[in-house]
C-alpha cells in the first residue's frame, strides 16, 4: 500500500474523497490531483475506480452533485460533501487513526514472540 | 458558482441522459489529464494514450458509472410506485420467459387449480346457497312422517295426521299438501297420445311457496271441492305442448280422455318440492281428513310449512315431535309408531347431493393447496439461486422491500396468468357440468359462471401470490449479502433455512396428497362393492318400458289390453321373458302398510315397498321362489287376496312360524284389505347404494287393477335396445292411440342410481391423481436441489471411498424426515376424511386398511419414482469428475 504504483484500498479512496472534499467542492479530476499532491505522490489514485466510488457515495448520501463551470471555463460535475458525509469523515478518520497506529506499533515493535527466541 | 449557473445545472442535471452525462464527465477528466501531461513537456498524443492507459477500462468506468447513475437518480426522483410495478412486471415477464417449460407448467397447474375450484365452487353455490325460487325460501319446512323402528326416515303422512298437525303445531304459520310422486296421464294431442306427469295439491301450497302464476291463476280451493276439472301447466309444457299459446287460459284440453280447463301457466323459474310435474291438478286436504274412514289411512300426503316470523326450526321440531306423540296416542290403530319430521327445504330438495358437493369443494381446495405449495417451492428455490444477484443488487442499494415487491410482483404475474386459464378451464367445465349432471343435481341448480364465482376467483387469485410469493419473498429480504457475494454455500445450493421451509412445504403436500388419495381410493372401493355386491335380480339384458292403458275404460278393458300387449311381446323374435309391473325395483316405489291381524295395534304395522306383477315376474328378473309358489292363475279369485313378501319382511312379521298361509293386512293409496300369504321370495336391493334389501310385497295384477300404466320387462339375450321397434309395430297394432314411455333398459335404471356417487368419485379420483403428480414434482424437485447443494460434499465422499449405495442412502435420509413426517400428517387427515366420508360409504369401513395402504403405498411409489434421477446422479461418472 505504501509502494509506488499501489492500488488503494475502496474504504481509504472513500477517506481520502471526504478529506478532499471537506475543503469546498471540486470536480473529479481535482480531487485526483489533490490527493496525489497531498500524500506527495506516494498514492496514485486508481482513476478507474474514483468515479463509481464517487456515483457510491453520491447513492449513499454523502455526497452531492451538480454541473458547473470549471477553472478554466470548462462544463465540469462537482461534488459537496453533505451532513452525512462530514459525519463519515469523522468517523473513517478515527477509524483510519486506529487502524494506523495499531499496524504502527506491531511493525515497530521489538519484543519477538515465543516461537522465534 | 453563481446561483443561475447552479439552477441551471440542476436543470440540466434533470433533462439529460445518464450516459451522455457521464461521458461528459469522463471526458472532461481525460482532457485535464492531458493538459496536465501537455504542460509536463508530453506531446499531445503520447499525453492522450497516457491518460486513457491511466483511466484503466473506460468502457468498464462508464457503464459502472451510467448504472449507479441510474439508480441514483430513480431514487432521488422517487420513482411512481406505478412505473416500479411496470418494470418489475417486465422483468418478472423476461425472467418468466427464460424458463418457458417450468413457467407453462406453473401456470397449468394454477389454471387446472382454480379453474376447479371455481367450477366446484359455482355448482356448490348454485345448489346449496343460492335462494330457492320462493318467497323466503329459508323459512319453508318440509313435513315427513317417520317410523319409530327406523326403517323409514320421509314417508308420506296420513290426510288426518296432516290436518292435525297443520291445526296443533304454533310454529307452523300456514302449511298445505301436495301429492309428491307425479304419475302418468295421457294428453290428448292432433299427432296422438302424449305422456304427461302430472300431481295434485292444495291450491295453498302456491301461497305458502309464496308463488305467483306467470299467467291466469291458480285453482280455488272452492273450485276443487266442487270437483270442476280444472288444470295449471308448468312453464315448459306451455312451451312445448301448447307452443307458448299466449291465450292458452280458457281452453279446454283432453287429460286421460277427461275435459280439463287451463287456467294458468305457472312461472319459469318455478321448481316444485316434488319430483318435476307437468300438470297441477287440485286437491283438498279437508275432504280427504274429514272423512274419518279414510283419514287415518290415506297415507300419501306430503306437506309443506312456513315458520312463523320468530320461530326457529329447533322449535318447530320440538313442537312436532310433540304432536306426533300425542296423535300416536289418540289414533293408535295408525299412528303408533309414527313420529313426524320436519327437514328446512332446501336441505330436503338437494337431499342427497349435499354431502358429495361439500366434499368435491373439499378435494378442489386441496388440490389447489397443494399447488400452491408446490409452486411455493419451486419460487423459493428459484430464489435461492439468484441469491448472488439478489445480494449484488442490494450491495448496490436495492432495498430490500423493493427486492420482495419485485418477487411478489413475479408471483402476482404468475397467479393472475393461472386465474386467467382457471376462467377458461371453468367455463369449460361448467359447460360439460350443464350436459352431464342433470338428474345428479337439485332442479333448480343454475351452472353458470356468475358473480359471486368471479368474486371468489378474484380472492383465489391474491391468495395464491401471497401464498406462492411470500415465502420467497421474506427468504430474499433476508439475504445475508456478503455470505451470498462471497458464495459462502457452494455449487448452486441453497440457505439451510430456506431448505426447511421448502421441507415443511413438502411435508405438507404429501400429507393432503395422502388424504385425497386415500379418500378416492375409498370411494372407488365403495363404488365397486356397491356393483359387485347382488341386487337379488339380473338386471341384465331387459328392456323396460311404460305403457299407459287405454282410458277411461273399465278395468276387465283394460286388462285384457295389457294381456294382449304381453302375449304379443312374448312372440317377438329374440325375447325370452315378459312380465309386467307397476314400478321398477327403485326407491321411488309406493308403499304400502302392512299388518299382522290380532298383533299388539301399532307395533305389529311396517311399511314396505308395494309392487303389482304379473305371474312371470320373479321368473323374468331372476328372483328365486324361496317357501310357497309365485302367482298364478289363481289369483283369478277376487275373494281370495294373495300377496308374496320378501323373505327378509317375512323374518320381521313370522320370525317363529312359517309365513306362507299367514294372514296379513295390507292398506295402500285407495284400499285395504286383508290377504293371504301365499309365497315367500328372494330379497331384493331396490337401492343399489343401501347395503339392506328393501322390504317388499308383491301383489298379483290380476287383483288389483288401479294403476292406468304398466311397465314392460322384456328379457333378451342380445340387445335390449332392438326390441324396441317391435316393440312398438305390437303396441300400434293392439291401439294405436295408446302411448309409449321411459324406454330404458333395467341397467341403466340401476346405474342411474349410481350417477350421483359415480360423478364425485370419478373427480376426486382426478384430483388425487393431479395432486400425486404436483407432488411427485415437490419431491423430484427438493432432492435435485438437496444433491445440488451437496455435490460437493458427495463428491469428495465418493472419491475418498464410499459407494454409491451409502452415498444414495445419505441424500435419502435427508429427505426422508420430510416423507416421513409428510406420511404422519396424511394420517391424521386420512382419518378426518374417512370421518367427512363415512355417509357416501358403503360396506367400506373408513378406516379401510386396504385402501389406506394402497394409498401410502403408491404415494410412496411415485415419490421413489421421483427419487431416481437425482440419485443416478450421484453414481455418475461424471459426477465424480466434479472434484477437481
Amino acid at each position: 500500500m505504501f509502494a509506488r504504483d499501489a492500488g488503494l484500498l475502496q474504504g481509504t479512496l472513500e477517506l481520502l474523497v471526504l478529506k478532499t472534499l471537506s475543503w469546498g467542492p471540486m470536480h473529479g479530476y481535482g480531487i485526483a490531483s489533490w490527493i496525489e499532491r497531498t500524500t506527495g505522490d506516494v498514492l496514485r489514485v486508481e482513476e478507474g475506480s474514483l468515479y463509481p466510488a464517487l456515483y457510491r457515495m453520491t447513492r449513499k448520501g454523502w455526497l452531492e452533485s451538480e454541473w458547473g463551470t470549471s477553472e478554466n471555463n470548462r462544463r465540469a460535475k462537482f461534488y459537496t460533501l453533505t451532513a452525512e458525509g462530514r459525519r463519515q469523515l469523522d468517523e473513517q478518520t478515527s477509524g483510519w487513526e486506529r487502524l494506523a497506529s495499531a499496524v504502527s506499533h506491531a511493525v515497530r515493535t521489538t519484543e519477538a514472540p515465543e516461537w522465534a527466541r | 458558482m453563481s446561483l443561475r449557473d447552479r439552477l441551471r445545472g440542476l436543470r440540466r442535471l434533470l433533462e439529460r441522459a445518464p450516459d451522455r452525462e457521464v461521458d461528459e464527465e469522463l471526458r472532461f477528466h481525460l482532457e485535464e489529464r492531458v493538459r496536465d501531461y501537455v504542460a509536463r513537456g508530453m506531446d499531445e498524443d503520447a499525453a492522450r494514450r497516457a491518460a486513457f492507459e491511466r483511466l484503466g477500462d473506460l468502457d468498464g468506468v462508464r457503464d459502472d458509472c451510467v448504472r449507479l447513475l441510474t439508480a441514483e437518480r430513480r431514487a432521488r426522483r422517487g420513482r411512481s410506485w406505478w412505473d416500479d410495478l411496470r418494470q418489475d412486471a417486465r422483468h418478472g415477464v423476461r425472467s418468466a420467459l427464460r424458463t418457458p417449460l417450468l413457467t407453462g407448467m406453473a401456470v397449468a397447474i394454477l389454471a387446472l387449480g382454480t379453474g376447479a375450484n371455481a367450477a366446484v365452487f359455482g355448482v356448490v353455490k348454485s345448489a346449496l346457497l343460492d335462494a330457492l325460487p320462493y318467497r323466503d325460501g329459508g323459512r319453508l319446512l318440509r313435513l315427513w312422517a317417520a317410523s319409530e323402528d327406523g326403517s323409514e326416515e320421509r314417508a308420506p303422512l296420513t290426510a288426518g295426521a296432516l290436518a292435525d298437525l297443520s291445526a296443533r303445531v304454533h310454529a307452523f304459520e300456514e302449511t298445505a299438501a301436495f301429492y309428491p310422486t307425479p304419475y302418468d296421464v295421457s294428453l290428448t294431442r292432433p299427432d296422438g297420445p302424449h305422456v304427461l306427469m302430472a300431481t295434485r295439491a292444495d291450491p295453498a301450497l302456491f301461497d305458502v311457496l309464496g308463488v305467483r302464476p306467470e299467467i291466469g291463476r291458480i285453482f280455488t280451493l272452492e273450485e276443487v271441492e266442487a270437483y270442476t276439472p280444472v288444470a295449471v301447466l308448468d312453464w315448459s309444457t306451455w312451451r312445448t305442448e301448447f307452443d307458448a299459446d299466449p291465450e292458452v287460459v280458457g281452453r279446454t284440453i283432453q287429460v286421460d280422455r277427461q275435459p280439463y280447463v287451463v287456467v294458468g301457466v305457472l312461472p319459469r323459474s318455478f321448481v316444485g318440492p316434488t319430483e318435476p310435474a307437468d300438470l297441477w291438478l287440485g286437491s283438498s286436504l279437508r275432504r280427504w281428513a274429514d272423512d274419518p274412514e279414510r283419514a287415518r289411512t290415506s297415507r300419501w300426503f306430503a306437506g309443506v310449512a312456513r315458520l312463523r316470523p320468530g320461530v326457529s326450526v329447533a322449535d318447530a321440531r320440538r313442537e312436532v315431535a310433540a304432536v306426533a306423540a300425542e296423535l300416536a296416542r289418540e289414533h293408535p290403530e295408525s299412528d303408533a309408531g309414527w313420529s313426524a319430521r320436519v327437514v328446512p327445504i332446501r336441505r330436503a330438495m338437494v337431499g342427497d347431493a349435499r354431502l358429495p358437493l361439500l366434499i368435491l369443494m373439499a378435494s378442489a381446495g386441496l388440490v389447489l393447496l397443494i399447488a400452491c405449495a408446490n409452486l411455493a417451492g419451486a419460487m423459493l428455490a428459484r430464489t435461492s439461486s439468484r441469491r448472488r444477484e439478489l445480494a449484488s443488487r442490494v450491495a448496490l442499494g436495492a432495498g430490500r422491500g423493493r427486492l420482495a415487491r419485485q418477487l411478489l410482483t413475479e408471483s402476482a404475474l404468475l397467479a393472475g396468468a393461472g386465474v386467467a386459464g382457471g376462467l377458461a378451464i371453468a367455463i369449460l367445465a361448467l359447460a360439460a357440468a350443464r350436459r352431464t349432471t342433470a338428474g345428479v343435481l337439485p332442479p333448480w341448480v343454475d351452472l353458470h359462471l356468475d358473480g359471486g364465482v368471479l368474486a371468489v376467483m378474484a380472492l383465489v387469485a391474491v391468495a395464491v401470490t401471497m401464498a406462492v410469493g411470500l415465502a420467497p419473498a421474506l427468504s430474499a429480504s433476508r439475504t445475508d449479502v456478503q455470505g451470498a457475494l462471497r458464495g459462502a454455500v457452494g455449487g448452486a445450493g441453497e440457505a439451510p433455512g430456506g431448505s426447511r421451509l421448502r421441507g415443511i412445504l413438502l411435508s405438507t403436500q404429501i400429507a393432503l396428497s395422502l388424504g385425497l388419495l386415500a379418500s378416492a381410493g375409498l370411494l372407488a372401493r365403495s363404488l365397486w362393492a356397491m356393483g359387485t355386491t347382488p341386487l337379488g335380480y339380473d338386471p341384465h339384458g331387459v328392456l323396460t318400458v311404460s305403457v299407459k292403458g287405454p282410458v277411461p275404460a273399465r278395468d276387465a278393458d283394460r286388462r285384457r289390453f295389457f294381456d294382449a300387449l304381453a302375449e304379443a311381446a312374448r312372440a317377438l323374435p329374440g325375447v325370452s321373458a315378459v312380465a309386467t309391473t307397476d314400478a321398477l325395483p327403485t326407491p321411488d316405489m309406493p308403499r304400502a302398510e302392512l299388518g299382522v291381524p290380532g298383533a299388539m295395534r301399532g307395533n305389529g304395522a311396517l311399511t314396505a315397498a308395494i309392487a303389482t306383477v304379473s305371474d312371470d315376474y320373479f321368473e323374468t328378473l331372476g328372483i328365486p321362489v324361496r317357501q310357497g309358489r309365485a302367482f298364478d292363475t289363481r289369483e283369478e279369485d277376487a275373494d281370495a287376496p294373495a300377496v308374496i313378501v320378501a323373505e327378509g319382511l317375512a323374518r320381521r312379521l313370522w320370525p317363529q312360524e312359517d309365513a306362507v298361509g299367514a294372514r296379513v293386512r295390507l292398506a295402500t293409496s285407495g284400499a285395504e284389505r286383508s290377504a293371504t300369504v301365499v309365497g315367500v321370495v328372494a330379497d331384493v336391493r331396490a337401492d343399489p347404494t343401501l347395503r339392506s334389501a328393501t322390504a317388499t310385497v308383491y301383489v298379483s295384477r290380476r287383483q288389483d287393477a288401479l294403476r292406468s300404466s304398466r311397465v314392460y320387462l322384456l328379457r333378451t339375450a342380445g340387445e335390449p335396445a332392438a326390441l324396441v321397434r317391435p316393440f312398438r309395430r305390437a303396441l300400434t297394432a293392439l291401439d294405436p292411440t295408446v302411448p309409449m314411455a321411459d324406454v330404458g333398459t333395467l341397467e341403466g335404471a340401476v346405474a342411474r342410481r349410481y350417477d350421483g356417487l359415480r360423478l364425485p368419485a370419478l373427480l376426486v379420483g382426478a384430483f388425487a391423481l393431479l395432486a400425486l403428480l404436483l407432488t411427485s414434482m415437490g419431491v423430484y424437485a427438493l432432492f435435485a436441489n438437496l444433491v445440488a447443494s451437496r455435490e460437493r460434499e458427495l463428491a469428495v465422499r465418493m472419491a475418498l471411498g464410499a459407494t454409491p449405495g451409502a452415498v444414495a442412502v445419505l441424500v435419502v435420509a435427508r429427505g426422508a424426515l420430510w416423507l416421513g413426517l409428510g406420511l404422519a400428517g396424511g394420517g391424521v387427515g386420512v382419518v378426518l376424511a374417512g370421518r367427512a366420508l363415512r355417509a357416501l360409504l358403503f360396506e367400506v369401513s373408513p378406516l379401510d386398511p386396504a385402501a389406506l395402504l394402497v394409498a401410502a403405498a403408491v404415494l410412496v411409489a411415485s415419490a421413489g419414482l421421483a427419487l431416481l434421477t437425482p440419485i443416478r446422479r450421484t453414481t455418475r461418472a461424471a459426477f465424480r469428475s466434479v472434484v477437481r
